[in-house]
């Protein structure tokens, strides 16, 4: 009798579990970002009742995460009327999945943080609210901060989003390899061909190093496009007008792929696919001499090198003039339907990011460049880039950047989906594959995906 | 009756009516209580799997924006679409070699490691703690450990493979060998469960039989062929009805350890719904792949029921 009633109760407390659990699943991420979220952050907002509580979701994982987590820590102290809380919720991509199960309900944040291909999603979502109404009704100027990450997040000058952690990719390379390798460590090879020829110097050397990584990320190759000025997709890069079809010319894009397998080829080539934790782990154990990587990652990769690290520009094709790169990184977008307080809170916790003092302590801390330029002369940085001159390469690069269609950077709601395709392609060459055929499947793929989401508009 | 006794015509009638009432009575009754009881299963199944299954149905048919609203409909273009596209053909492909890899693989293992745990010996708990270890593992902690073992440079595998002087292998890079590393983790991960639910289905055997066999004279292997497998049918019959499912539904070790790649050799079926639905918010495409699965599974399910009914040997 009384085993019975356990295991009636037991099978009703199941039910009851089952039924818990499968109602909040559309929400049980959000919570389990929010158990997440720094612990103080937590206890203060109970003895703060009164505060405009800020929501602010972000993707910055590792060093990013601590440098932003003292920010936000600061600012909730040195004031008294805003809290802001920042919540982490994984990658840029798990992060707008999230956004989208919860937009226009209670659970939504009131800032989030996406990245740069996100741009015209988030637009199109008509989830937010564009920036610029803040900027007009507060007259902020944002004529102080970086010409380059104007360029890219104005489109027809509005603002739709706050501009906050940008990053280039640059060239890491091992100074001590080069050395051994009787190559000069402080010229770093500037063209896919002198790539090619440093590679081979270098397994000369040494059997067991590899020349060069290149991770199959998608968008390391719009960089690759871009710094050659090849637009990656039609209507100048999706500026002018909804894009039809890819940008780049055949000559552009298969510059790229000839140059990888000609290293694969060459057996200099270290193949880690498209997991860049893997190539920066190998990179460190010095198993490989070059790398292509967000500058945001310099500090780390620096730090953590038992050998001295150089970084340089990102490569180009020798018939091509080197243009420069686009902007990658994230910028902070405000959510619609929140209270006009909660928005204004927000608005001026933003405000709050792009000072130089901010700025400043975020470009060292990370390795992403200061959105304000006035950062670059505050002492912390002048400090740190005498110190470690290689975050000032990243800088410069940023600065030598030619403005145009291709620098700007490509609009449009199918990229990931773009990037993927090209990250596929890119994989088969590694591993051997033809380079007319892969090309010739992303390009079909490519364009399809271009043309299933016009049609997926409906307009 | 009422036919043959013509006199009273009336009265018969009225007993049958009132017997036929009485009957859908409690038939209405008996159903009303059934459904009763299917109630909360009914209310349950139906909020979370057949209003899903018919939403995701609806879906299929339509292009959608990234929040999944529904904005173009376009009939059956995107299963159309899906059934000539090479990637879902690859994706198809991974699938069932995965399913061929695992399956077999895990259930073999799981079998010998249980028999072998069957034994009564000294400080077979031990043992059996050991093999079942690997179900107290989350798929998340396993596939990361597994993630460093497969590390092309730095990692075990290939360290222990240069000492024998062999060429390091591209374990999570290399298309040809993608999917067999993956393989590997997920057997390792599902062995614990299968162990565990084998040794259960083992122990729970008669011991009698084994005695009388005994004294019939029969031999260490005769008696695993006629008592212990047979006796085990029903557990092993579970068993494989559940690793085939599963692997079919594999998802947390590919996005972990490979994401798809190298050039979507392990781009199995729920990481390409994944993809489309949430990389590429095209939820129309990804809900067609769902729709696809679930037959897939279902005709499984269904030839597992059928072929499997006349081995299983129930006690």
């Amino acid at each position: 009798m009384k085993k019975n009633f356990l295991l009636t109760s037991l099978m009703m407390l199941l039910v009851i579990i089952l039924a818990a659990c499968s109602s909040s699943e559309s929400s049980s991420g959000t919570e389990a970002g929010n158990a997440s979220g720094n612990a103080n952050e937590k206890t203060e907002k109970t003895d703060s009742k009164e505060k405009q509580v800020v929501t602010f979701w972000h993707s910055m994982g590792g060093a990013g995460q601590e440098a932003l987590n003292s920010i936000v820590e600061s600012y909730n102290s040195s004031q008294d009327e805003i809290q802001v809380n920042a919540e982490y919720q994984g990658t840029y991509d798990e992060s707008l999945t999230k956004f989208n199960a919860v937009a226009g309900s209670d659970s939504s944040p009131t800032m989030i943080q996406t990245f740069e291909i996100g741009t015209k999603a988030m637009i199109n979502s008509g989830q937010i609210v564009p920036i610029q109404e803040f900027i007009d009704s507060d007259g902020y100027d944002m004529s102080g901060l970086e010409e380059n990450i104007v360029n890219y997040y104005s489109l027809d000058g509005t603002f739709y989003s706050m501009p906050f952690n940008s990053s280039t990719p640059v060239m890491y390379y091992n100074k001590d390899a080069f050395e051994a390798a009787g190559l000069d460590p402080e010229a770093a090879p500037e063209t896919f061909e002198e790539i090619i020829e440093a590679n081979k110097a270098i397994t000369k050397a040494n059997p067991k190093m590899k020349g060069f990584a290149l991770q199959a990320y998608g968008w390391l190759w719009e960089q690759l496009l871009a710094n050659q000025g090849a637009l990656l997709l039609n209507n100048d890069n999706g500026r002018s007008d909804t894009p039809t079809e890819i940008g780049w010319s055949e000559e552009e894009g298969k510059s790229i792929f000839n140059w990888v397998k000609q290293m694969v080829d060459d057996g200099t080539f270290a193949n880690y696919g498209t997991n860049g934790d893997n190539m920066v782990a190998g990179f460190l154990a010095g198993d490989v001499a070059m790398f292509l990587q967000s500058s945001a990652s310099s500090r780390d990769v620096i730090d953590n090198a038992p050998f001295e690290v150089g970084i340089a520009y990102l490569p180009h094709p020798e018939a091509k003039e080197r243009q420069g790169v686009v902007i990658g990184g994230a910028s902070l977008w405000m959510v619609d339907g929140k209270s006009e307080e909660e928005q204004k809170a927000a608005w001026e916790f933003m405000k709050y990011l792009q000072t130089p003092e901010v700025q400043a302590q975020w470009h060292v801390g990370t390795g992403y460049f200061a959105i304000n330029p006035a950062a670059y002369e505050q002492q912390v940085v002048k400090d740190a880039h005498a110190e470690k001159p290689q975050l000032q390469v990243t800088v410069d690069q940023l600065q030598d950047t030619k403005p145009s269609f291709a620098t700007q950077g490509a609009l449009m709601d199918m990229l990931p989906e773009g990037r993927k395709i090209m990250e596929t392609a890119l994989e088969s060459v590694y591993n051997g594959g033809d380079v007319d055929e892969a090309y010739g499947t992303a390009i079909e793929q490519f364009n399809a995906a271009i043309e299933k989401a016009n049609a997926a508009r409906g307009e | 009756m009422s036919m043959s006794n013509p006199g009273i015509p009336s009265s018969t009638e009225i007993t049958e009516i009132s017997f036929e009432n009485v009957k859908k009575k409690q038939r209405v009754k008996s159903f009303t209580k059934g459904m009763l009881f299917l109630l909360p299963s009914i209310v349950l199944f139906g909020a979370f799997l057949f209003y899903p299954l018919f939403k995701t149905m609806y879906l299929s048919f339509f292009l959608t924006n990234a929040r999944g609203e529904t904005t173009v409909f376009v009939g059956l273009q995107n299963y159309i679409e899906m059934f000539t596209s090479p990637i879902f053909h690859q994706s198809m492909k991974s699938t069932f070699l995965f399913v061929l890899y695992t399956v077999p693989t895990t259930i073999i293992i799981a079998l010998l490691l249980a028999v072998l745990a069957n034994e009564k010996l000294k400080g077979i708990g031990f043992f059996r703690t050991i093999f079942s270890s690997t179900m107290g593992i989350s798929v998340a902690a396993a596939s990361v450990f597994w993630l460093y073992m497969f590390h092309p440079s730095i990692g075990f595998l290939n360290q222990i493979l240069s000492l024998f002087g062999v060429e390091s292998i591209g374990w999570l890079t290399d298309p040809k060998w993608a999917l067999i590393a993956v393989a590997v983790t997920t057997i390792w991960m599902n062995l614990g469960f299968t162990f565990l639910v084998l040794l259960g289905g083992l122990q729970s055997i008669d011991s009698y039989l084994y005695e009388s066999a005994d004294i019939d004279g029969a031999g260490y292997f005769h008696k695993l062929r006629r008592i212990t497998i047979p006796m085990l049918s029903p557990t092993l019959f579970f068993v494989i009805t559940v690793t085939i499912i599963n692997a079919f539904q594999t998802f947390g070790q590919i996005d972990i350890l490979t994401q798809g790649g190298p050039q979507n050799s392990t781009n199995l079926i729920v990481y390409s719904i994944y993809r489309e639905a949430f990389t590429n918010y095209q939820f129309g495409t990804a809900s067609a792949q769902a729709i696809v699965l679930f037959i897939i599974i279902l005709i499984m399910t269904i030839i597992q029921f059928k072929l499997g009914e006349r081995k299983v040997h129930y006690q």
